[in-house]
């Protein structure tokens, strides 16, 4: 019995070890990278197990002209957040808690335009930027994302409001208490933790998006994912630079990401399913 | 009523959700006409000389007699599909395994969900140089220790390749929504199948993953949805190729639209990918559908 007991114990342990393994396997293209950008350029190739770590990869790149597309990105997602924010929740709120003759087809409205693939939109949106002379500027970029971000921030904020009472808001209606201080008051305190998490996803995408800054910027405003794509060909075989900018360029997402989750992964279940 | 009355008459609790519409409407449904304008022209943005024609459904005529464009809706269909279906069958099983209490279970799947929030551009290219390269990657050093030579994945294997990466960076998505799906499994079926004397496999196989149906599905749609539109990691592995071995329909309608500034083509094939989007979504619905049917029945 306590041979079985034991031999039971041994492979439990094994099974977790297993487990353990296959999550380090799969995270193991992160962890290189991150171990490299603190290794001299040396160390990097061939891969050193031991290395003195050092700073110096990240001194160089920050020096190197990174900054400004740093900046870009930080200004164009940011933006893009606030703007998702300002304008999703109260669309959000008034198909929850307005008057509209068919919430729910406004809602699928929303919902059907992330279905469209960007390479739809992407000729008319760059010749109208072309004309307008919004091609490579950030307020271009803003008004793209916001525009494509906007259903998501809908689609999640819809599924935090929905948690709230109806009961509560007719209460504060009795009470005397006007729209607008309902909303204030009641609705967006409730509803704040949701809030805030989407504004972190709209952050996240906005951040690794691809497609359009690469079709949309060029110098002035392009962000750090197009940086990093064009960083290959002007730079070489400097693993180790590559891999603090590549560090970099992960690590506010990727912060983000753990935070939020769990928002995601609820706003994304209730939309679907509870229709 | 002019349009201004109309828009007064609104009530406040509706028109709130106007500016929301319109820019959605402005980036997205309103290209989405022109660029369907746009399909039935004949315009060459670096050839102002020749103008811009109406042509009828000559670049749609054109586009199907090329077989270049089968290949590339083929691989396509043959990058989402298999994704999907590595994800989903790889997703289960993280999700199955970390459905559990063990030192560090938090940890563990932190690190599983991290690829997720990677950005397409610095996943292709740490995976194109640390990883895949061939003297200098990890891939040259595992050939080096087994004394073979290593293998180019990007030349001979390049859609395999891109498939691996979406699989690597979409599977921590499928396990984020499938966790959540097995841990709102009630303790109760879960005991009354142990009580009946079910295997740990045929409790996974025949209660588990049924009862995590909707959560499938709703995996199983966005991954759809977004791997349809897979475009910054070929754009920093494959370009592509070799030839068009690697080109998917986001990536041709970006060749053609901002290489040959072939406005009509390009739009015609954007059009083309909207449909198939519909249409693999559509099907999948409907699969979707006739399944819970036949178990309701």
């Amino acid at each position: 019995m306590i041979k079985t007991k034991a031999s039971r114990r041994a492979l439990r342990i094994l099974g977790i070890a297993a487990i353990w393994a296959l999550c380090i396997a799969f995270f193991f293209p992160i962890l290189y990278m991150v171990l490299t950008s603190f290794k001299h350029e040396t160390d990097a190739i061939p891969p050193r197990l031991f290395f003195t770590p050092t700073l110096e990869n990240y001194r160089t790149v920050l020096g190197s002209g990174i900054l400004p597309h740093i900046l870009n990105s930080a200004i164009i997602t940011i933006s893009t957040m606030f703007f998702c924010i300002l304008l999703g929740v109260p669309a959000a709120y008034s198909i929850v808690f307005g008057k509209l003759k068919k919430p729910d087809s406004a809602f699928f409205w929303f919902l059907s335009t992330t279905l469209l693939p960007p390479v739809s939109v992407i000729i008319p949106v760059f010749l109208v930027f072309k004309f307008l002379h919004l091609l490579d500027t950030q307020w271009g970029m803003i008004i793209v994302y916001t525009g494509a971000n906007i259903p998501i921030a809908v689609w999640m904020v819809r599924s935090f409001l929905k948690d709230i009472p109806r009961e509560l808001l007719e209460a504060a209606d009795i009470d005397g208490a006007t729209r607008q201080r309902s909303f204030f008051k009641i609705v967006l305190p409730l509803a704040r933790t949701g809030i805030i998490s989407t504004a972190l996803l709209v952050f996240i995408f906005v951040w690794n998006e691809f497609f359009f800054a690469v079709n949309l910027t060029s110098i002035n405003a392009s962000p750090i994912a197009v940086y990093m794509a064009s960083y290959m060909t002007q730079e070489g075989l400097f693993w180790a630079k590559l891999s603090a900018i590549s560090t970099l360029t992960v690590l506010p997402p990727l912060v983000l990401g753990w935070v939020s989750h769990k928002a995601l992964v609820r706003g994304l279940m209730m939309g679907a399913v509870k229709g | 009523m002019n349009v201004f009355q109309r828009v007064a008459a609104i009530p406040k609790a509706n028109a709130i959700i106007l500016p929301a519409a319109i820019i959605v409407a402005l980036v997205t449904q309103v290209p989405l006409l022109v660029t369907l304008v746009l399909s039935v022209v004949k315009w060459i943005v670096v050839r102002p000389d020749l103008g811009i024609n109406f042509v009828g459904l000559n670049n749609y005529i054109q586009i199907f007699t090329s077989v270049d464009f089968y290949s590339i809706v083929l691989n396509t269909i043959a990058l989402t599909f298999f994704s999907i279906l590595c994800c989903t069958v790889m997703g289960i099983a993280f999700a199955h395994l970390l459905n559990r209490r063990f030192p560090g279970v938090n940890l563990a799947r932190t690190i599983l969900i991290a690829p997720f929030f990677v950005m397409d551009a610095t996943a292709g290219i740490v995976w194109k140089t640390l990883l895949l390269h061939p003297s200098f990657g990890i891939n040259g050093l595992v050939a080096s220790w087994l004394h073979v030579p290593p293998t180019d994945f990007l030349g001979h294997y390049s859609l395999l390749t891109v498939v691996l990466l979406v699989v690597w960076q979409w599977t921590p998505f499928f396990v984020l929504i499938l966790l959540a799906g097995f841990e709102s499994i009630s303790e109760e079926l879960i005991d009354s199948a142990k009580v009946d004397g079910a295997s740990a496999f045929r409790t996974l196989f025949q209660i588990k993953i049924p009862a995590i149906a909707t959560h499938i599905e709703v995996a199983v749609m966005l991954g759809l949805i977004f791997i349809l539109k897979t475009f910054g990691l070929i754009y920093v592995t494959t370009a592509g190729g070799p030839g068009i071995s690697s080109t998917n329909l986001p990536y041709i309608v970006y060749r053609t639209s901002f290489y040959r500034w072939d406005v009509g083509r390009a739009t015609a094939m954007a059009i083309v990918t909207v449909i198939l989007t519909l249409v693999a979504i559509t099907a999948l619905f409907g699969f979707v559908r006739r399944k819970t049917r036949e178990v309701e029945a």
